[in-house]
């Protein structure tokens, strides 16, 4: 089955060079898109596999558009395609619903490799995203007013997700933990998912909490 | 930008010197009241006119030279003191002996306390000081006595001056510190502009070069390579923000280390900020970069690192892994020789001065990982203890094999 794909990125070079790399390697470039709001509505109607997604957009945020694309549309995943520094924004589109993350200078292979599996229903993890995603669960343990409803990881996951963050392949993770390869993947997975859970609740009682969550009257 | 520039470039003590101008025009006035109603007492009025007609000249020389920049300089403030002194011992032979006896006001009266305040404000509380101190001086002259009200006048000019003077070097300070402030956020501004106009320019080429470099193959797949470290050395470069100390002499970790990556190495981080007190943040860098450098060196030309720093609540850890050639057992004792240990006994040394831990593991083919563990607060564990712990924790090849 062909994987249709979208490409939303700012600067016109990066974003037909990607499109057509992906193109010539038989994935379905079904649109591309310069902006946040943009990509939302194009992608309602192309109802691509895969979004492409780039966090500096000009002029709206990628993490909105994210949030937006994982809310609506639940057979799309979106794969933040970003500069290696942007640690802020990278870590807010995945706890918005984006399922991987792949630094701009990645060879065309491993994009390819990561298109393919965020289309699977995988994740993507760069060993920077991992120390993102530790680094975040550690900070909520430590709060002060600790959340009694903040997810953890269990002594398992933080193990793979260490490896991860040190740039163990999934594979090499398996032989050293004597695991399944699905396995290992599985951990990771549950990892950001459990974040992604925590984060909707979070939003969830923020705007009801603020009035948010009522039509308003006029 | 005009708003900008006038903090920059205005003397920030020129208020100081408006009030001193107006403070001059005031005495001034009281000084002509005086004349006008002792002047019939006296015992050389048409002395006593004289004195007040160069008052008048000096007050209007002095009140605009201090309002124009020009008349700010320490030789100003020097000719005010001594100008003034002469005016005020002149009353000397102005006054009758009885009027003195009397404490009917010297011709000059108050205004013999502005240049004290002047000299306060050109140089601070030492010149402030002095020049109370001169004018005092002229003031038991004019007096031809040391009495109460002669002491009484001298500690109300040194007090002027000293008081004057601390107001205008606070003021300089903080507008020293206003400056360097606005020149940092300027610096940052100006970070920000070039960082936002290199990725959207020539990172987008270099992306572009190194993708269809490795498409392409051959000669041009070598000048993609390179195209592709310039790109993640540049991207590294232009969005870390510059490592700064805070006010409590803590720094954080993440700047420090996310300047090492390049190509071949990558930084991981959490995405809050990692605090340690600046000085062991130095001394952690460095160990890394050591390490990496040990990476470079001896795990093989293809080898790639990781470093990753994790926020543990009591303790900070920082783990750098290659996946090289690692070390086999027999080959242990010709990397000592080739000081491949030297480097990692030194590394040790500097971690043991932090208090903290480290453990190397290695295996051939498998790389090399470093983990350094160091204690959130640096526990004065006496250094036997220390060597005795490392000795526990240790596991590297030697134990291993």
């Amino acid at each position: 089955m062909t994987v249709s794909v979208m490409v939303v990125d700012d600067h016109p070079m990066w974003r037909d060079g990607v499109a057509r790399d992906l193109g010539e390697r038989g994935f379905d470039v079904r649109a591309t898109a310069a902006d946040g709001p943009s990509a939302v509505r194009i992608a309602r109607t192309v109802q691509p596999d895969v979004v492409l997604m780039d966090l500096n957009l000009a002029g709206s945020s990628g993490v909105d558009a994210t949030r937006q694309l994982t809310g609506e549309l639940p057979g799309t995943r979106v794969l933040v395609l970003s500069a290696s520094g942007d640690h802020d924004d990278v870590l807010e589109a995945v706890k918005a619903g984006a399922s991987g993350y792949l630094v701009k200078s990645a060879s065309v292979e491993e994009l390819v490799d990561a298109v393919t599996r965020t289309a699977a229903g995988d994740t993507v993890f760069t060993a920077g995203l991992a120390g993102l995603v530790l680094g975040e669960y550690r900070r909520m343990a430590a709060a002060p007013e600790g959340d009694e409803q903040a997810p953890k990881l269990t002594d398992r996951e933080t193990e793979v997700l260490r490896l991860v963050a040190k740039g163990l392949t999934a594979r090499q993770i398996a032989d050293k933990l004597v695991l399944s390869h699905r396995t290992v993947e599985n951990h990771v997975q549950n990892t950001l998912r459990k974040l992604q859970l925590h984060n909707r609740v979070e939003l969830a009682r923020y705007a009801i909490e603020h009035g948010l969550d009522q039509e308003p009257d006029a | 930008m005009r708003a900008e520039r006038s903090v920059l470039t205005r003397d920030p003590v020129t208020p100081m010197w408006v009030g001193t101008a107006g403070l001059r025009v005031l005495t001034y006035l009281f000084a002509l009241a005086a004349v006008i109603v002792h002047h019939d007492d006296y015992a050389r009025p048409t002395l006593g006119w004289i004195v007040l007609g160069a008052m008048t000249v000096w007050t209007v020389f002095a009140t605009a030279a201090n309002l124009a920049e020009w008349g700010r300089r320490p030789i100003g403030a020097i000719a005010d003191v001594l100008v003034t002194s002469v005016l005020v011992a002149s009353s000397a032979w102005i006054l009758t002996p009885a009027q003195h006896a009397a404490i009917t006001p010297l011709v000059t009266t108050v205004w013999a306390s502005v240049p004290p305040v002047a000299a306060g404000v050109v140089g601070g509380r030492v010149a402030g000081v002095a020049g109370g101190l001169v004018v005092a001086v002229a003031n038991g002259i004019a007096r031809q006595a040391i009495n109460t009200d002669v002491v009484r006048d001298a500690v109300l000019l040194i007090a002027a001056g000293l008081l004057i003077g601390m107001a205008s070097t606070a003021v300089r300070r903080s507008d020293e510190r206003l400056r360097l402030a606005l020149r940092a956020e300027a610096a940052t501004a100006e970070r920000e502009r070039l960082a936002r106009s290199i990725h959207d320019s020539v990172l987008q080429v270099l992306a572009r070069v190194r993708r269809r470099g490795s498409e392409v193959g051959g000669e041009a797949g070598e000048i993609g390579r390179l195209a592709g470290e310039q790109e993640v050395a540049l991207r590294s470069l232009v969005s870390t923000t510059a490592p700064e100390s805070n006010a409590d002499g803590t720094s954080d970790v993440r700047p420090h280390l996310q300047m090492l990556a390049s190509g071949r190495v990558q930084v991981s981080a959490p995405a809050t900020p990692v605090m340690l007190p600046a000085p062991v943040v130095v001394e952690l860098a460095w160990l890394v970069r050591e390490a990496l450098e040990n990476v470079h060196k001896h795990a093989g030309p293809s080898a790639r690192a990781w470093v990753l720093l994790e926020d543990v609540g009591d303790e900070v850890v920082v783990s750098v892994r290659d996946d090289g050639v690692g070390i086999a057992p027999g080959r242990l004792d010709a990397a000592a020789q080739q000081g491949r240990m030297g480097v990692a006994r030194s590394i040790r040394g500097r971690v043991d001065d932090l208090g903290g831990t480290i453990t190397l593991e290695t295996a051939p083919d498998a790389g090399t990982e470093w983990e350094v563990r160091l204690p959130r607060a640096a526990e004065p564990v006496p250094t036997r203890w220390r060597a005795l712990m490392n000795r526990l924790t240790r596991r590297d090849g030697g134990a291993r094999a």
